[in-house]
């Protein structure tokens, strides 16, 4: 059995470009994984090994995550690539759901940009611990004392640095690794071989200075070393590494270190610093809901000895059919194993069961405790929990967000028809944002997801993988209905003429739920207070109330998107010894609901993405003007070194095809990433053409 | 209580009648003091007014977060709302957004003539029509007349208010009675309206004094002080 304390479950997340995908390849060549290093943009037609899709070769973009097991000086690394653009979070989400440590990687030049902040946030929801790289210190701008700086004012993170660079830009030579106070060359043609060297001379003052930090930051979390830094005695390295894994692990405490991966330059240091600080499957809480007592919450031990309890978090359909990456998180996984998906309640036997390595794969006959491994042809959709024995468990769901677009699309031929469902099938079980349904008024296949690139990627996918040749709608807009005002309902419901009556009186109020400006915690989309006293609508009927409620909401009468931010209050209200019923309170609930609807100021909601912009200073004007064209509203703008940051909010509908126009506007030299950041009222004039087109298509029916 | 109301009851209003209706467009007006005295607060304070009346503003900083200077208009917004109890205080903050830019610069990095560069694309490629600039902590103890002057000019062909708030960057300064150290001095004549906030033990406030509005150069108090205890401006 393998020495969990020896092993680590670590993803690599970042900002798009700040080269994640060249760190994970360079991990895989040191670790002996691959022979050869190819680059992201494929100068030699190979692409790194990590990005195994086509597609993402072609992009430079790594789309999905792929697991690789490496081993490091005696540690078994489970590495976990994720992509970097926030169209795919859920992807990252996901990765770090499985993971118990994490490289926060980040770009010397570009600092902590708005994505790093998303990752940060996410790595705090699943309380990953994480050590950053600052990458790219051979590129012209490099400042990596000002990255750090932006981690802990943006970030809020005590970062503190674990090695300097030995010059910047292009005379980075190598770190010195201010622990042992050495210098570290990377010799050889892909910088293998490690050189240990005094540290230059020019820079011991510095070093002593940061080291210096390095121990009073530490020494936060070891008495035995706060006592020694105060006593001016030197404290042995084994003791600060001690302090800095406790600080690390309690996210308390982020070392620091820098390089550049595609020089060559830092990654091994890193990859000892993964080994060092970051947790064992055993230091990191799991938790899962025991089906059989009430969904209460159980603690997972890593006991090997344990059932098997394994969560799926990733599928890809394949040359050789469905394969599904699992983490284990207690009892041991064996080939000819008997699991249950709880969901299910299915069995299956585990038949060949693997280590993958990028788009390579080893077989294995049996998976531990923390181990990440993969399944052959099991039917389940991501985040499905396998148990084996008796247990009945469900790993606490994942959040997944709400998608905001959706695509109406239509395949050519009959072939393709075909092909478009298996596609579909396999693209909604492998990723939950990715959705699908057929318009029950239209009779049109909707795929909705979280933006424009999102979409555009797996109706690509379908053509490539699927060889199916699909035409696809406009976007549209995922809007809400909501009201601004309260209003009074008081509806009766009755039918009593002939066979079992009918009758339920409702009456009440319904109110918007606003959040106020500085609030920390998101609005609810819906609320139902029971204010009725004296039994005048009977206790067994006030759930119908809620129950008819929450079926008007699903469906507004403005445009027929789902309503959100209303609050409701019953407190009136009849009924009939004989005709009430569930039913009957259900039915009065809903069209007390459409009458108070109509006297409350009903508005339309649109997502609003918060897009940051990116590029050299003479593009400002030219991206203010973008902003300005799309309803948008400039929030920020940041200047420095000639390089301009411009955070906006601009409403998702008049996002679409905003790359194109950005591109030709900045000859190429701007980018952008964006994400859902709130929903907003629609202005009256667009409102009104929204409700005049909607009626047309209702028309057209 | 209306928007309307809210502003007309504003301490502001007394603040401007000490400047004889205010600063003006096309003037520069300095709030200066030591370190640490609230000024920030105050500008946002200022801004703020602006901006409830419908004017756009741009607030200028100098590498801080602007995540923290949103913060402080959120907060700001919030106690002065919450004071006067405002109606419809979230329908009203979603609107006044749109009123608002913020804009950062490392001054070390950026020249003056960069930084009216970016402020006019704003105006004139972003279609913002600015009516106040407010730069918060700008190194005007340091910076060259020269650049103060551009800095007028811009204010006068744009047509805009200018407020900076203004802290001495070298240690060795003396300040006056009214918070106002000497390295003002090379600059006063350039600037339209100068305004010292100091300290004072006896009212456990920081009072605000006119020292300079436009040819006025004899102090006068400014009828207003800032509450200790949320930095805002008060009667």
């Amino acid at each position: 059995m393998a020495d969990l304390s020896k092993m680590r479950n670590i993803g690599i997340s970042a900002h798009i470009d700040s080269g994640k995908t060249t760190l994970s390849e360079r991990i895989l060549f040191y670790c002996n994984r691959i022979h050869a290093i190819h680059e992201v943009h494929g100068k030699d037609g190979v692409g790194a090994t990590m990005d195994s899709m086509e597609l993402e070769r072609e992009r430079g973009i790594t789309i999905a995550s792929a697991a690789t097991s490496v081993n490091w000086k005696g540690y078994d690394i489970n590495v976990i690539d994720t992509p970097g653009h926030v169209d795919f979070t859920v992807e990252v989400e996901r990765s770090l759901r499985v993971l118990d440590g994490a490289i926060l990687v980040l770009c010397s030049v570009g600092g902590v940009q708005s994505q790093s902040i998303t990752v940060d946030k996410q790595m705090d929801r699943y309380h990953v611990p994480r050590i950053a790289f600052i990458n790219k210190c051979d590129r012209t701008g490099a400042n990596p004392f000002h990255v750090v700086e932006q981690m802990k004012e943006k970030l809020k993170l005590n970062a503190v640095m674990m090695d300097l660079p030995i010059g910047l830009e292009d005379k980075l030579e190598g770190v010195v690794d201010l622990l042992s106070m050495k210098a570290v060359y990377f010799d050889g043609p892909n910088g293998q071989i490690l050189r240990e060297d005094e540290v230059p001379e020019s820079m011991m003052d510095e070093c002593l200075e940061r080291r210096a930090m390095l121990i009073e930051a530490a020494s936060d979390f070891d008495d035995k070393l706060m006592e020694m830094v105060l006593d001016g005695e030197e404290p042995p390295v084994d003791l600060i590494e001690k302090a800095v894994r406790k600080g690390t692990l309690e996210l308390k405490f982020c070392p620091v270190f820098c390089g550049s991966a595609h020089k060559n330059k830092g990654v091994q240091v890193l990859l000892d610093g993964v080994c060092k600080y970051l947790p064992d499957p055993t230091e990191v809480e799991n938790r899962a809901l025991d089906l059989d007592d009430n969904e209460r919450e159980v603690l997972l031990t890593a006991d090997p000895e344990r059932p098997v309890v394994a969560l799926a978090f990733k599928l890809e359909d394949g040359q050789y059919g469905q394969l599904t990456y699992i983490r284990v998180y207690e009892g041991t996984l064996k080939k000819g194993d008997e699991l249950v998906n709880t969901r299910t309640h299915r069995k299956f036997k585990v038949g060949r069961l693997i280590k993958m390595h990028a788009s390579e794969m080893e077989d294995i006959n049996q998976a531990g405790c923390g181990d990440i491994a993969a399944l052959f042809g099991i039917d389940c959709a991501s985040g499905d929990t396998f148990c084996g024995g008796k247990v009945n468990y469900a790993m606490t769901s994942m959040f997944v967000p709400n998608p905001v677009i959706s695509l109406a699309i239509f395949p050519k031929d009959k072939k393709s028809q075909d092909n478009m469902s298996k596609a579909i099938n396999r693209f909604t079980k492998e990723d939950p944002t990715f959705q699908c349904y057929v318009d029950p008024e239209s009779n049109q296949t909707i795929i909705r997801g979280m933006g424009e690139l999102h979409l555009d990627v797996y109706v690509e996918r379908m053509r490539r993988e699927y060889k199916c040749e699909v035409e696809v709608g406009k976007p549209e807009v995922a809007y809400r209905e909501t009201i601004t005002r309260k209003a009074e309902f008081n509806y009766t419901h009755k039918k009593q003429t002939g066979g079992s009556g009918q009758y339920a009186r409702v009456a009440g109020f319904m109110e918007p739920i606003v959040a106020l400006p500085g609030a920390t915690e998101e609005p609810k989309d819906y609320d139902f207070i029971n204010e009725i006293k004296g039994g005048v609508i009977p206790t067994e009927y006030i759930p119908s109330c809620d129950k008819g409620f929450r079926t008007a909401m699903k469906k507004g009468p403005q445009l027929g998107f789902p309503i959100v931010g209303v609050a409701l209050t019953i407190n009136d209200g009849a009924y009939h010894p004989v005709d009430s019923s569930d039913m009957a309170f259900q039915t009065a609930a809903i069209g007390a609901f459409k009458e108070a609807f109509a006297k409350a100021s009903p508005a339309i909601l649109e997502p609003i993405m918060k897009v940051e912009i990116e590029g050299p200073s003479e593009f400002q004007g030219a991206i203010f003007g973008t902003v300005n064209q799309r309803r948008g509203m400039i929030i920020s703008s940041t200047e420095d070194n000639g390089n301009c940051v411009v955070d906006a909010e601009v409403p998702l509908a008049e996002m679409f095809g905003y790359s194109t126009v950005l591109r030709s506007m900045t000859q190429g030299k701007a980018e952008y990433t964006m994400e859902v950041c709130r929903y907003a009222k629609v202005p009256q004039s667009i409102a009104d053409d929204l409700k005049k087109q909607a009626a047309e298509k209702e028309k057209k029916k | 209580m209306e928007v309307r109301e809210l502003i007309s009851k504003s301490p502001i209003r007394v603040f401007e009648d000490s400047l004889d209706g205010g600063l003006g467009k096309g003037n520069l007006g300095v709030l200066v003091s030591q370190r640490g005295l609230g000024k920030t607060a105050c500008m946002v304070h200022l801004a703020l007014d602006k901006i409830l009346q419908d004017l756009n503003v741009v607030h200028v900083s100098f590498g801080a977060n602007v995540e923290h200077i949103m913060n402080w208009y959120k907060e700001v917004f919030r106690e002065i709302t919450d004071f006067r109890s405002l109606e419809d205080a979230v329908d009203v903050y979603e609107r006044i957004r749109t009123n608002r830019v913020m804009m950062n610069f490392s001054q070390e990095n950026i020249s003056v003539e960069n930084i009216i560069k970016s402020l006019e694309t704003l105006i004139r490629q972003g279609s913002f029509k600015a009516d106040a600039i407010f730069f918060d902590g700008y190194k005007l103890t340091v910076a060259a007349e020269d650049d103060v002057k551009k800095l007028k000019a811009f204010a006068q062909e744009m047509n805009v208010e200018v407020w900076f708030s203004v802290s001495p960057v070298r240690p060795d300064v003396s300040f006056d009675d009214y918070g106002v150290p000497n390295s003002m001095e090379p600059y006063k004549p350039i600037i339209d309206v100068l305004v010292g906030l100091h300290y004072n033990d006896e009212r456990s406030r920081v009072i605000m004094t006119v020292v300079k509005n436009g040819s006025q150069t004899l102090p006068r108090p400014a009828g207003v002080s800032l509450d200790p205890k949320t930095m805002l401006i008060v009667e």
